[in-house]
């Protein structure tokens, strides 16, 4: 790992020349929220943002995607990824990032997800401000912030530059990065620890302590309870960086000959997810609201686990935040039923 | 390859989706590669008497003097689609449900409302009457829905998607800033999807024109209405009265 200093001022001009060289998607405003966008220029930069509506991986998974186009008879494959530059994703981004990775590959290697993530170079930029949901500070420790390729970080007059890869090697001739003292390297790293500390939500336990007293309460009446007031929008997994559930079907062009595949991001909240054909009728296999929202919280604090090498969860606030009935906030469930 | 005989009938409606559909443009005279128009009250003359491939049903039931013609037009169709809000869900038309029949009565018209020929009931959808092969919801209905729709019906697919899962989800897949985070209120918790959520996109609020998603949670909506979107106790109750009168738990 190399380490440099990029003052204030020669921040735009590294991210003007990236613009110049490869689409740059970075978090923008938006209203009274931010999102990942392609920058058209370095003014509309928002590294002080809290959070994104959606998670970035949908630079690698598009919430549609084209999978194959048919036309008479002859398939053909959706894949073009263009290279690309993701700016300023936080570490709980990062984290989800890299569980994703590993997800698209364990049992089918997904061409589409992977096509996409080899073309994309990644920044990560510290958490500046909170937003008023995270707890990434409590939660998936286990996991090291891995698989990108630069980290910025914001210190006095500009930021720590961390370049871990080749990837972010190659793009140091585009910005004056200059040497780092001791001191300053000591100032980011308080600034991620104060970061990780001050999260405006905790978890009061460790992820292993979660994992089993969670599924001790599968068969609990708390999930009744807590899914009360749940609407089954399944907001809480679209906006979620570890959800990667998808539908696929097959649409006709008006012309006769021609038609598309194509997959769209699902979510296991609403009740068509779990719906399954069976013997030409059909079966819901989660038809109850609690079922659907014990499901989730399972997945993301105990299913995944050993697989992962720690919960499915960042602790980034986006499902908490999102849920307008205020029932999906992984924080307040588990605590409550580590209380009891 | 023969063209798929269609036609177009309304019942109690303003039009409008009639209206959309001439204005679709491109996509729905490519359409016309494909489908031959045997009657169309918005956009040509002749009328038919004979068997058709598809038909289109718009506007509500609303008149028990309309089951006989809709019968017929079941009677004659393959296959029978209901399209927009008030032929799928009773729409619009249905907010007099809520009312005194001999109230509206007075107050549409007059000192003639008494007379046979004004004689109504409550509004319902088609499906109360016929049976009703697909639907396409909306207030007015998105010609893209309608034309995804259609081209798989013409191409011989019996089996047509069409999402279950309500609007919030549309408006999260394309990032739209939720209208409650914009200390606003909407309904797009408990309204079924498929329009691609352009309401919230342009700020304004859902109001759940395409009608209920199937178990909608309709006392979590009242709460959530209060406290996150301001409305008051009485106008969070009656709020989704405007589209969905033949879905709620009232009906």
């Amino acid at each position: 790992m190399k380490t440099f200093f990029l003052s204030d001022g020669d921040l735009d001009e590294f991210v003007t020349n990236l613009i110049a060289k490869s689409p740059v998607f970075a978090p923008v405003a938006k209203k009274t929220r931010f999102v990942f966008n392609q920058l058209e220029s370095v003014e509309d930069l928002r590294l002080d943002y809290d959070t994104t509506i959606l998670p970035p991986k949908k630079l690698f998974v598009p919430t549609k995607q084209d999978l194959v186009t048919f036309e008479h008879g002859k398939y053909e494959e959706c894949l073009a990824p263009g290279k690309k530059i993701l700016f300023g994703v936080h570490p709980y981004d990062i984290k989800a990032i890299s569980m994703m990775d590993w997800i698209h590959e364990e049992s089918n290697f997904d061409i589409y997800y992977h096509s996409n993530r080899k073309a994309t170079t990644i920044i990560g930029s510290n958490v500046q401000n909170h937003y008023k949901k995270a707890f990434f500070g409590s939660v998936c420790k286990e996991l090291k912030v891995m698989g990108h390729d630069m980290f910025l970080t914001k210190i006095a007059d500009g930021y720590l530059v961390e370049v871990l890869t080749k990837k972010g090697d190659d793009l140091l001739p585009d910005g004056n990065f200059t040497d780092v003292s001791k001191e300053q390297i000591k100032n980011a790293a308080d600034v991620n620890t104060k970061a990780d500390e001050n999260c405006p939500s905790k978890l009061k336990n460790t992820s292993l302590e979660i994992k089993h007293k969670i599924r001790m309460y599968y068969d609990s009446d708390v999930w009744k309870k807590k899914s009360e007031n749940c609407f089954s929008c399944g907001s809480c997994n679209i906006v979620c960086p570890t959800c990667y559930c998808f539908d696929i079907q097959d649409e006709w062009a008006l012309e006769p000959t021609s038609g598309k595949r194509y997959r769209r991001w699902d979510a296991c909240l609403t009740c068509e997810f779990s719906e399954v054909s069976v013997q030409g009728g059909s079966e819901n296999f989660r038809e109850e609201r609690a079922e659907r929202f014990r499901h989730r919280i399972m997945r993301k604090t105990s299913f995944l686990n050993d697989k992962l090498g720690g919960p499915a969860c960042v602790g980034c606030g986006r499902c908490s935040g999102t849920c307008t009935a205020d029932i999906a906030d992984p924080v307040s469930i588990i605590n409550e039923i580590m209380e009891k | 390859m023969a063209k798929v005989k269609v036609a177009w009938f309304d019942f109690c409606c303003c039009e409008g989706c009639q209206i959309e559909m001439t204005n679709f443009g491109e996509p729905f005279l490519k359409l016309l590669e494909l489908v031959e128009p045997v009657e169309f009250r918005e956009a040509m003359s002749e009328k038919t008497t004979e068997r058709i491939n598809v038909s289109f049903i718009e506007g509500s039931f609303s008149r028990e003097e309309d089951r006989v013609r809709l019968e017929e037009i079941r009677e004659r169709s393959d296959v029978v689609v209901a399209y927009g809000a008030c032929a799928v869900t009773g729409g619009i038309n249905a907010l007099k449900n809520h009312f005194e029949m001999d109230d509206y009565k007075e107050a549409v018209y007059g000192a003639d409302k008494d007379m046979p020929h004004l004689d109504t009931q409550d509004a319902k959808p088609v499906s109360a009457a016929i049976k009703v092969d697909y639907a396409i919801p909306g207030c007015p209905i998105d010609k893209d829905e309608f034309l995804r729709v259609v081209t798989q019906l013409v191409h011989g697919t019996s089996k047509v998607y069409v999402p279950t899962y309500p609007v919030c989800l549309e408006c999260k897949l394309r990032e739209t800033v939720c209208r409650y985070d914009d200390g606003d209120h909407c309904m797009g918790q408990v309204a079924l999807a498929g329009c691609g959520a352009p309401c919230p996109a342009d700020g304004i609020p859902c109001e759940a024109c395409r009608g209920f998603v199937e178990n909608p949670n309709e006392k979590a909506l009242e709460q959530v209405l209060q406290e996150r979107g301001g409305l008051s106790a009485a106008w969070a109750k009656k709020k989704s009265q405007m589209f969905t009168a033949n879905l709620r738990g009232d009906a």
